[in-house]
């Protein structure tokens, strides 16, 4: 293979393949170019930019639409873009329709809030559109490197967003503790990706598998005090450093109820459902790169073009001792029925699944558990959501930790359990995008952001406090709302994949939702129940925010009492993992 | 057993084991700086010796002069290191302006004076 036909199928690849199917970021990327550049001339500056996010973030969402419209997310063949940096699947498809629509109606909101003005509204929507291309990184990537790119886009901006007020003491001290504590878990994230890519010798997700399946993990495990097993486990706990600093999980959770208290609402509810869906994905991507055999993809060549480039530029004979192995491999994966293969890996694999499984339910019993405690005392509405974001993150912790004990054996299962996590992403957007957008245009009329100037609220603006009931209701999980039907499915992914560490989270997914019906409720009391303060003038919210309200809550209990199309959506969502 | 891998180290050609102990001490170093320095700038020089410790393992991961080539990332331990290398700076200049932004409203960037907000 010479060096021109190495160019030329790069150069085909990334033309007729790879770039096509990234349209969605680029055209957020020319949004961005265009924002920023039609501030300069005197003749566009005219624009608003709110019009220009609005319409990018639309355009992508076109774009992100797979070939056979939405409901043929479960058609999309698995394919590595970018000579195996970036996955695109079913899941891959489905994250970006779920991030760009996201940012669409958060574009929508920020406007009705007031947060993004004509003056500095670009450097607002900038930052916004920025952080969710990180965060559609983050849900494609299939190399330690997107992993660790996709981090820190995402990151970056949101902790200028974190202080995006300027001249308040509390945004700048959010601001600084989310860019001091986010900087430091990534750095510590890399160190240990750093140590696991040196060890596997490669950085693509489904050749470290193939790598640690050749290691033979199972005897290294039972030679115990390995050393090459040590350095494993440090690296894999290291990366789950920076990925529960994303998740907000504890023991990585300090940022979350300060940058949540500081920053404004608005950017609550960017970093309660953006941040965390996106972190999820990432998840559910590291998890099963890891711990199960990825399928062959449908152009093989991709996945292995850059170490080939770079070991024939090195030695000419290692490609020689190279290319035989990976067809061997190749050949295996080939004639070998795909049953025998999952086999072969599964038993291989095993150990590493292990490890994250009990890592996983360590951390979501511990997170759950935390949260629910952690957000009776808090008299601030956004701090007490804060600390629910982190009892619910570990709620969703719990069915990634079941989708990944099921994916050796059971895949069918271990899909639904994905199935079940993306439900809940779902009904948590439905959830916290409506919380925190009563809580901003409460703030906007009351003033205040304090549940007790919460009081008596049902009488001032009777529809807002009914539909911030009926969200809290939601967030407890309580039937016929949505909330509901998300914990339900967790816990039965948790049930189906039985075995003690399972039903052990189970039970504390259980105490935990009669834990949260207190500081929910005790919200819901304070505006349905005591009595209003007396000098309270008029609490009138706008008519175009009540709509707004009502678009984004009603679905809420919408698709609690017929879930059907969010199920459908789910189980196409997921359908092409582990296949 | 320890001794006697110490003493291997400091006779043999310079090889990965090398690089990575430098890599671990700069790791070390700017997690320390981290945990103990009152000023934020100390904390964001902390996180830059974590970074390029890190880095410092990606190149010697990926040079073909110090591991077999079945056993190097190639290329793609240059490029990482590169790519952090940006993101760092990028990070660098942010965290700087967002500490800018704490010293203009606090008058200072000791972050023990940040308690406005009890996490």
């Amino acid at each position: 293979m010479t060096l021109q036909t190495l160019v030329n199928n790069l150069t085909s690849d990334t033309m007729n393949v790879s770039l096509p199917l990234f349209r969605p970021e680029l055209i957020i990327c020319a949004t961005i170019v265009i924002m920023l550049i039609a501030r300069i001339p005197r003749f566009t500056s005219w624009l608003d930019s709110f019009w220009l996010a609005l319409l990018g973030a639309a355009v992508a969402f076109y774009y992100a639409i797979p070939a056979g419209g939405i409901g043929a997310i479960g058609d999309v063949q698995r394919q590595e873009l970018f000579t195996g940096m970036l996955a695109y699947d079913s899941l891959t498809v489905f994250f970006r329709l779920f991030l760009v629509a996201f940012a669409f109606w958060f574009i929508i909101l920020v406007r009705l809030t007031g947060l993004a003005d004509r003056q500095d509204g670009q450097d607002f929507y900038t930052l916004l559109l920025g952080a969710t291309l990180g965060m559609c990184i983050m849900a494609s990537a299939n190399h330690l490197m997107t992993v660790f790119l996709g981090i820190e886009m995402a990151s970056v901006p949101s902790y200028v967003l974190a202080g995006i007020i300027k001249g308040r003491r509390r945004a700048s001290e959010a601001a600084l503790k989310y860019a001091v504590y986010g900087a430091g878990a990534a750095g510590v994230m890399l160190y240990g990706i750093s140590l696991l890519a040196g060890i596997t010798g490669s950085a693509h997700l489904p050749t470290i598998a193939t790598k640690l399946a050749a290691m033979d993990l199972p005897a290294l495990v039972a030679a115990n005090g390995s050393s090459t097993l040590m350095v494993l486990v440090l690296a894999g706990l290291m990366i789950m450093v920076g990925l529960a600093f994303k998740l907000s999980a504890v023991p990585f959770h300090f940022w979350c109820p300060d940058v949540f208290e500081g920053a404004p609402a608005e950017v609550d509810a960017f970093l309660s459902v953006a941040s965390k869906a996106a972190a999820m994905a990432l998840l559910v991507r590291v998890a099963f790169g890891l711990g199960t055999i990825a399928p062959p993809t449908a152009p093989p060549i991709a996945a292995h073009k850059i170490p080939a480039v770079a070991v024939a530029y090195q030695q000419p004979a290692a490609t020689t001792a190279e290319a035989p192995a990976s067809a061997a491999v190749a050949a295996q994966a080939n004639t070998a029925s795909p049953n025998i293969n999952t086999q072969i890996s599964s038993a291989a694999l095993a150990p590493v699944r292990r490890f994250i499984v009990l890592v996983l339910a360590i951390v979501a019993a511990i997170t759950c558990t935390f949260g629910n405690l952690a957000a009776y005392g808090q008299t601030n509405i956004k701090r007490m959501l804060a600390y629910s974001t982190i009892a619910h993150a570990g709620y969703m912790i719990m069915a990634v930790a079941a989708a990944v004990y099921l994916a050796g054996s059971r895949p069918a299962d271990a899909r639904d359990a994905v199935a079940a996590l993306v439900f809940y992403l779902c009904a948590y957007v439905f959830m916290n995008l409506s919380a925190f957008a009563v809580v901003a245009f409460l703030r906007n009329t009351l003033g205040s952001e304090e549940i007790a100037d919460y009081a008596g609220l049902i009488r001032s603006a009777p529809v807002t406090a009914t539909a911030f009931t009926g969200i809290l209701v939601s967030l407890i999980g309580i039937p016929p709302l949505v909330g509901f039907v998300g914990k339900f499915a967790i816990f039965k992914a948790l049930v189906v994949a039985g075995g003690p560490i399972m039903i052990a989270l189970l039970a504390i997914a259980g105490i935990n939702t009669a834990i949260s019906l207190v500081y929910y409720l005790n919200v819901a009391k304070k505006m349905c129940i005591d009595p209003p303060p007396a000098n309270r003038g008029t609490v009138s919210i706008g008519v175009m925010p009540a709509i707004y309200m009502l678009i984004v809550a009603v679905p809420a209990l919408v698709y609690g009492i017929i879930p059907g199309r969010i199920l459908e959506i789910a189980t196409h969502a997921t359908q092409q993992l582990l296949m | 057993m320890t001794q006697l891998t110490l003493a291997s180290i400091l006779t043999q050609p310079v090889g990965v084991s090398h690089y990575l102990i430098v890599g671990a001490v700069l790791f070390v170093c700017g997690a320390l700086c981290m945990a103990t320095k009152r000023n934020a700038l100390g904390v964001l020089m902390g996180i830059e010796l974590v970074l390029n410790g890190a880095n410092l393992n990606f190149i010697a991961f990926g040079s073909p002069y110090l591991r077999k080539a079945s056993e190097t990332m190639g290329l793609d331990g240059q490029l990482m290191s590169l790519f952090v290398i940006v993101l760092a700076a990028a990070e660098a200049a942010v965290a700087l302006a967002i500490a800018l932004n704490f010293y203009n409203s606090f008058n200072t960037i000791d972050v023990d004076r940040a308690d406005q907000l009890q996490g």
